[in-house]
C-alpha cells in the first residue's frame, strides 16, 4: 500500500534504534506472510531483524494480548498499534498486568483491515476508534484520540474511501435482528452456535481482557465446568466468558475473527455492551483507563427492576 | 455426589438396587438428563433453586416460617452471605444440573448489611438477565427479587408467583447436561 | 472421604408433625460419607448435644449436619456444641427444615422430600467444609477523635475516663466547634458558652487526653487496631510552649481582618485566638495577612512578646502517629445562602442567617450583646425569619430537614423578644418541627408568650426599599399573599456537610451519601459505627443533630471506641475471603469491590521461568474482611475465593439440590 511505505520505512527504522539503543528489550509488529494477503505477528529482539517489519492493509492481529508473556518482566517492549490495539494495550494496564514502564505504545494510521478479496473487514466499518486512544509516538501522522473519530493521518482517505466506520451506527444490527427473534427462534439460534464450538479458546487466547494467570476453564481443580466440548458446557464457557469480559470488552472483534468454528462471538460482546450503556451509561472499555469498568463499580439509583 | 445417585421419591424413573445406585431408566430425552421436578400424582412439579442472603431474604423467609405462611414446596434456599456473593457461574451450573428457575435474592438496595454489595448484584444480574434472554432463556425463569428480612409475605408471595409462573413453562432442558 | 453425622432434629413436634424425621435420618444414613445419622426430639437442648458430641467421639466424625430450625437461630450453638468435642466449629452445617419447611408446608409428603433435598445439600456442604481459624490482630490502646466539637470533646472525655489515651484533633486552633459560636442554646436558655467552657477545659486538663489543635489528617492508613494517621500540625508562628496566652501581641498587632467567628461581623488581628474562652488560649499568627510574613516589615508581635514565643520561622510539621481507633466528629457546616437569588443572595446587609443572629446576640459578639442590623447599626423592630433556607429544598439538591432550625428559631425569636420587648419577629415556616424533650413546649412559648408570629407558607422574594425589607410570601394556610416590611430578615440556613467531608471520607475509606453526609453501618442498629471496622461516628457528620443528639452519639461512640481498646487483640471473622495467590493475576478487580477496603495488591516474590521476580497479588486483610464475599465474585480466574461460603461449597449445595 503505497500511503504505508514511508510507515513502513519509519517503522524498520525506529524498530532498529529502540533495540539498539537498548529502550527497549523487544518489538511487536507484523511481517508480510506466505501469501500476499497476509500479514502476520511479529516479534523481535534483534535490531538486525527491524527490516522484516512489515504493516499493510491485511495486519489484522491485535497483538496487546501477546505482551502478557512479558507481564512479569521489568524489560520494556514496543508494540504497534492500529486503533483497536490500542484500546487492547489500555485494557492491560488498567487490569494491572502491564505497567506503563513496561511498553512503549507506537501508534499507527489505520488504512481499514481487508480480507483476502480485498473487501473491508466487517468490524472495520463498524469501528468507532480507528485512532490510537493512547500512544507514547505515533507515526505516519496519525492523531491520538480518546473520543470516536474519523481516521487520520497519512491514510484518512484511503481509510475513508474503503468505509472505516462507516456502519458505525450500525453495529448493534446484529443484536437487534436476534432480539427480535421468538425465545425458542433464539435457543436454537444459540444452541447451534454452542454446538460448534470445539472448545480451542482461540477466543480466549487473543483477547486481551481475557488476562487471568490461570483461566477457569483450565483450571480442573474447582470444577467449574467440564472441559468436554458438550452443549451443556459450552453454553457455560460461552455465557461465563461474556460476563467475565462485560464492561471490559474492548470491541477489537478478534475472538470472533480468530474463531474457527465461525460462532458469533462480537455478538454477545456487543448484547453486553448494549445493555449496560442503557443500563448504566455510555461506556467505552479501554479508552480511558482511569474509569473503572460498569460491572466494579455501581450508583445507587441503577435501574430496579428487582422489586 | 455421584450423579448416578438415585431420584429417590420417584420410583417410577430409576431402578433402585441396593446401595442406594440407581441408574435412570431411558424414559427421559436422549439428549438431557431427567427432569428434576418431581411428578406428584403424575403432575410435573417445577423445581426452584433460590440463592439468598443470610440477613434479609433468609431471614424473611424465616419470618414466613414463624408466622406459619403458607407457600409451595418447589424452592429450595442456598444460604449465602449476601446476593453479591452470587456468581453468575451459580446460576449456569443450577440450570446445568437441572433446575428448572433461579431465584436470586437479597436485601434491598441501600440496606446491605454489608453497605455495598446488592448493588453490585443488581449491576450484574440486570445484564445477565438480558444476556440469558437473549439466549433464548424466558426471562420467568432466572429472576432478582428484593426481600427484606420483614417481608415475609413478600417471601411467600415470591415464591408462590415463580412458582406459578415457571408451572405453564414446563422442565427446563436448555442448557441441562447430559448424563453420562 | 469425610466421615459426616446426620443429627435431625423434631424440635417436638414443630418439625416432627408435618416432616417424617424418621424417613429424613434413612435417607441421610444412605448417603455417601455419612457414617451416622440419629433423630432426636430437640437436639438444642442439652441431652441432644451430649448426644451430638458422644456420636462424633463414637463415630469419629470429621463433621455434621444438624437438620432442625434456622442456622439464623442456633448455628452458634451447634458450632459451639462441636468445640466442646474437640471438632472444629466451622466443620458444621445446619440446615432448616423448620422455617423454611416444616412450617410452611403443610403436605407432609411435600414437607419431607423437600427436608430430604436440604439434608442433601448440608451434607453436600459439609463434605466440602474446611476447618477455620479466626485470625487474631493486636490493638493500639490508644483512640483518635477528628473535629474537637461537642461531640468531638464529649467522645474523648468518654475515651479518657475510660481510662484510654485519646488524641483530641482539630484544625482550628481552639476546640469548641460551632457550639462555641452560638449564644444560647434551646430549650433551656443556658447560655452556650456557659455549658461547653467547663467541658473545654476538663478536656483539655485530662490526663489522658492529648490534644492537637491546628492540626489535619493528611492520611490513613492500616486498619482495625493498628490505623498509621498522619497529622499535618500547621505552622502556628507561636512557640505554645513559651506562650503563656498574655495577649499582649494581639492587642498590638496592627492588621485587622474580618474575624470567622464572628461571622465576619467584627475584626480580628492578624495574629488571634478566635474568641476569648479559646483552649488552648494562645494565639496563632494567620500567615496571608500578616505583615512581617508577607513583606518582611512589621515583626511588632516578636518585639513586645515578653515569652519570645513568636517564630516567624515557623514550619508545617508532619506526624505518623498509631491508633487502635478512630472517631469522626467533624461536624456541618452552614449552609452557603448565596444560592438563594429571591433573598438577595447573601449581597443585602440585613439579610442574615441564623448564625449571624446568634453572634448578634451574644454578649461577647461583635455588638456586645446589642441587636444591631449589620447595614446601619439600628436597632431592628421587624424581624422576619425564613426556615428551611437550604433544608427540605429539592431544588438546592437539599432534600433532607436541619433538624435544628425550627427549634433555633424559636429561641432566636424569643431571645430577640426578651431584649427588644418593642419587637416583633415574624416566622416563615413549611413545617414546625420539634420533636424533643420539652421542644414543643419551648415553641409553643414563642408564639404564645414571646409573641412570634408563625406564618405558614414560603417567601418568593426580598428587596429592598429604602432602609427597609419587603418580605413577600404566601400564607398558605389563608391561602393569600403576604407582604412584611422588615428591618432585619434572618434566613434559617441549614446544615451542610464540611466542605471537604467527601476528602476526609476517602482519605479515612468510609462511606457517605449523596450530599456528603457520612454513612452509618446500619440506620437502625448501628448508629455510630461505620462499615470501616474500628472507625466511629459522633455528631453531625454523620447527619444534621442538634446539641444533644451530638453528645449522646459522642458518648456512644466513645463507649464501641473503648470497648474495642479494653482489648489487647481482637478476633476477626474466620468466615472469610482467602486469594489463592498462585492463581492471582493481580487485576485488582477485588480491590474496587470491597467495601472495607480489606483487600490490597502486595508484591509477591516467586521463581518465574527460573528467575526472581515480583508480581501483584491480591492480599486480603483478616482484620478488615468481613466476609460479604463480593470480591470471590468479580474475580474471574476465582483466585478469591471465601471461607465457609467456598465456591465448591455452594457449587456442591446446587448439585446436591439438583441431582436427586
Amino acid at each position: 500500500m503505497k500511503e504505508l511505505h514511508n510507515v513502513n520505512v519509519a517503522m524498520r527504522t525506529l524498530a532498529r534504534e529502540l533495540l539498539e539503543s537498548g529502550t527497549v528489550a523487544g518489538v511487536y509488529g507484523w511481517k508480510k506472510g506466505s501469501r500476499p494477503t497476509l500479514t502476520s505477528p511479529l516479534y523481535i529482539q534483534d535490531a538486525a531483524k527491524a527490516d522484516r517489519l512489515a504493516y499493510d492493509q491485511y495486519a489484522v492481529s491485535n497483538l496487546s494480548a501477546l505482551l502478557l508473556d512479558h507481564r512479569n518482566n521489568d524489560k520494556k517492549r514496543a508494540i504497534f498499534v492500529k486503533g483497536c490495539d490500542s484500546r487492547g494495550v489500555v485494557r492491560l494496564l488498567q487490569d494491572q498486568q502491564i505497567t506503563p514502564e513496561q511498553v512503549l505504545v507506537i501508534g499507527l494510521p489505520c488504512p481499514g483491515m481487508v480480507d483476502e478479496a480485498g473487501s473491508l473487514l466487517t468490524k472495520c466499518a463498524e469501528c468507532r476508534f480507528p485512532n490510537p486512544v493512547m500512544a507514547d509516538q505515533v507515526l505516519g501522522g496519525v492523531e491520538v484520540s480518546k473520543q470516536p473519530s474519523a481516521p487520520t493521518g497519512v491514510t484518512a482517505e484511503a481509510a475513508r474511501k474503503v468505509g472505516v466506520g462507516s456502519r458505525a451506527g450500525e453495529r448493534m444490527a446484529q443484536v437487534a435482528q436476534l432480539e427480535g427473534k421468538t425465545a425458542a427462534e433464539k435457543e436454537a439460534y444459540w444452541a447451534e452456535q454452542h454446538d460448534k464450538c470445539i472448545r480451542c479458546y482461540a477466543c480466549r487466547n487473543v483477547c486481551p481482557a481475557c488476562n487471568c494467570r490461570d483461566c477457569i476453564f483450565d483450571t480442573e481443580k474447582k470444577g467449574w465446568v467440564s472441559k468436554a466440548a458438550t452443549s451443556s458446557a459450552n453454553a457455560f464457557f460461552a455465557i461465563t466468558r461474556a460476563m467475565h469480559v462485560a464492561g471490559r470488552c474492548v470491541d477489537c472483534g478478534e475472538c470472533e475473527r480468530v474463531c474457527p468454528m465461525d460462532i458469533p462471538i462480537m455478538t454477545v460482546n456487543r448484547k453486553l455492551q448494549q445493555d449496560i450503556e442503557a443500563l448504566f451509561g455510555p461506556y467505552d472499555a479501554g479508552v480511558d483507563e482511569t474509569v473503572v469498568p460498569p460491572l466494579g463499580r455501581y450508583q445507587t439509583d441503577d435501574p430496579e427492576e428487582f422489586l | 455426589m455421584s450423579a448416578l445417585s438415585p431420584k429417590s421419591g420417584s420410583p417410577a424413573d430409576c431402578a433402585v438396587t441396593e446401595g442406594h445406585v440407581g441408574l435412570p431408566v431411558l424414559d427421559p430425552p436422549p439428549t438431557a438428563a431427567p427432569d428434576t421436578g418431581k411428578t406428584k400424582n403424575g403432575e410435573w412439579q417445577p423445581y426452584i433453586v433460590g440463592f439468598a442472603c443470610n440477613w434479609c431474604t433468609y431471614a424473611g423467609a424465616d419470618l414466613a416460617g414463624l408466622s406459619r405462611m403458607q407457600y409451595p414446596p418447589n424452592m429450595r434456599l442456598v444460604r449465602v452471605p449476601c446476593s453479591g456473593r452470587v456468581n453468575p457461574q451459580f446460576v449456569l451450573r443450577a440450570f446445568q444440573k437441572g433446575a428448572d428457575a433461579v431465584l436470586v435474592a437479597g436485601c434491598h438496595p441501600g440496606d446491605c448489611h454489608y453497605g455495598t454489595g446488592n448493588y453490585f448484584t443488581r449491576r450484574r444480574f440486570l445484564l445477565m438477565q438480558r444476556l440469558l434472554t437473549f439466549m433464548g432463556v424466558d426471562p420467568r425463569r432466572f429472576q432478582a427479587r428484593w426481600i427484606s428480612g420483614s417481608e415475609a409475605p413478600k417471601f411467600r408471595d415470591v415464591v408462590t408467583e415463580l412458582t406459578e409462573q415457571v408451572r405453564p413453562l414446563g422442565p427446563n432442558r436448555l442448557w441441562r447436561e447430559v448424563e453420562p | 472421604m469425610k466421615r459426616i453425622g446426620v443429627f435431625v432434629c423434631h424440635c417436638g413436634s414443630n418439625i416432627a408433625h408435618t416432616v417424617d424425621c424418621k424417613q429424613v435420618a434413612d435417607e441421610a444414613a444412605a448417603m455417601p460419607g455419612v457414617v451416622h445419622a440419629q433423630e432426636y426430639k430437640y437436639m438444642c437442648s442439652e441431652p441432644g448435644q451430649v448426644l451430638i458430641q458422644e456420636a462424633v467421639k463414637e463415630h469419629n466424625l470429621d463433621g455434621y449436619v444438624v437438620t432442625a430450625c434456622s442456622p439464623r437461630m442456633h448455628e452458634t450453638t451447634f458450632r459451639k456444641c462441636a468445640g466442646r468435642c474437640g471438632l472444629n466449629p466451622y466443620m458444621v452445617e445446619q440446615v432448616n427444615i423448620r422455617e423454611h419447611c416444616s412450617w410452611v408446608h403443610a403436605d407432609k409428603e411435600a414437607g419431607t422430600e423437600k427436608a430430604i433435598d436440604l439434608m442433601r445439600m448440608g451434607v453436600a456442604k459439609v463434605l466440602k467444609n474446611e476447618p477455620l481459624k479466626a485470625a487474631t490482630i493486636p490493638m493500639t490502646k490508644r483512640a483518635l477523635v477528628i473535629g474537637a466539637g461537642i461531640a468531638g470533646i464529649q467522645a474523648a472525655l468518654d475515651i479518657a475516663d475510660n481510662g484510654f489515651p485519646v488524641t483530641l484533633l482539630d484544625r482550628e486552633h481552639s476546640i469548641g466547634g460551632r457550639m462555641a459560636q452560638i449564644d444560647k442554646t434551646f430549650p433551656t436558655l443556658d447560655c452556650s458558652a456557659c455549658i461547653l467552657t467547663p467541658k473545654m477545659v476538663e478536656v483539655a486538663q485530662h490526663p489522658n487526653v492529648e490534644l492537637m489543635t491546628y492540626a489535619e489528617v493528611e492520611s490513613v492508613g492500616g486498619f482495625i487496631g493498628s490505623f498509621d494517621v498522619t497529622i499535618r500540625k500547621k505552622a502556628r508562628y507561636v512557640d505554645t510552649k513559651r506562650c503563656t496566652g498574655c495577649g499582649a501581641c494581639i492587642q498590638k498587632c496592627p492588621s485587622k481582618v474580618p474575624s470567622e467567628f464572628e461571622m465576619e461581623m467584627g475584626p480580628r488581628k492578624s495574629i488571634y485566638v478566635p474568641f476569648p474562652q479559646a483552649v488552648p488560649n494562645k494565639p496563632v499568627i494567620d500567615a496571608p495577612h500578616c505583615r512581617y510574613l508577607q513583606t518582611g516589615k512589621c515583626g511588632i508581635c516578636k518585639k513586645i512578646c515578653p515569652t519570645d514565643a513568636i517564630r516567624f520561622d515557623d514550619q508545617d510539621e508532619v506526624v505518623t502517629e498509631r491508633f487502635g481507633t478512630i472517631v469522626v466528629a467533624t461536624g456541618y457546616q452552614q449552609f452557603d445562602i448565596s444560592a438563594y437569588e429571591e433573598y438577595g443572595g447573601g449581597r443585602i446587609p440585613d439579610v442574615i442567617t441564623g448564625m449571624h443572629l446568634e453572634r448578634l446576640l451574644n454578649a461577647s459578639g461583635p455588638t456586645s450583646g446589642k441587636i444591631k442590623r449589620p447595614s446601619d447599626g439600628k436597632e431592628p423592630k421587624n424581624i422576619v425569619f425564613i426556615k428551611c433556607v437550604g433544608s427540605r429544598d429539592e431544588a438546592k439538591n437539599r432534600p433532607y430537614c436541619s433538624k435544628t432550625c425550627c427549634m433555633y428559631v424559636a429561641k432566636q425569636a424569643t431571645l430577640l423578644k426578651e431584649k427588644l420587648p418593642a419587637s416583633k419577629s415574624y416566622i416563615f415556616y413549611m413545617d414546625v418541627r420539634t420533636g424533643g424533650k420539652n421542644y414543643e413546649e419551648f415553641y409553643r412559648r414563642t408564639q404564645v408568650d414571646y409573641d412570634g408570629h408563625y406564618i405558614r407558607g414560603r417567601v418568593s422574594k426580598i428587596f429592598q426599599v429604602g432602609d427597609r425589607l419587603i418580605v413577600r410570601g404566601d400564607d398558605s394556610l389563608l391561602g393569600r399573599p403576604v407582604e412584611i416590611e422588615a428591618d432585619l430578615v434572618v434566613l434559617a440556613a441549614g446544615m451542610d456537610p464540611q466542605h471537604d467531608a467527601r476528602e476526609l471520607a476517602r482519605t479515612l475509606g468510609i462511606a457517605y451519601d449523596a450530599h456528603g453526609w457520612y454513612t452509618e453501618a446500619h440506620p437502625k442498629l448501628k448508629p455510630v459505627e461505620t462499615q470501616t471496622g474500628g472507625i466511629f461516628l459522633a455528631g453531625a457528620c454523620q447527619g444534621p443533630k442538634d446539641i444533644p443528639d451530638s453528645v449522646a452519639q459522642g458518648s456512644a461512640a466513645a463507649v464501641k471506641a473503648s470497648a474495642l481498646l479494653t482489648k489487647t487483640e481482637l478476633t476477626g471473622e474466620p468466615m472469610i475471603a482467602q486469594c489463592n495467590e498462585a492463581m492471582c493475576s493481580g487485576c485488582g478487580l477485588c480491590v474496587t469491590i470491597c467495601p472495607y477496603k480489606a483487600i490490597t495488591r502486595q508484591p509477591k516474590q516467586e521463581r518465574i521461568h527460573g528467575k526472581m521476580r515480583e508480581r501483584m497479588v491480591s492480599t486480603i486483610n483478616s482484620g478488615l474482611c468481613q466476609g460479604c464475599g463480593a470480591c470471590t465474585v468479580a474475580c474471574p480466574s476465582s483466585a478469591m475465593n471465601m471461607g465457609g461460603f467456598s465456591d465448591e461449597q455452594i457449587m456442591a449445595e446446587v448439585d446436591a439440590l439438583c441431582q436427586r
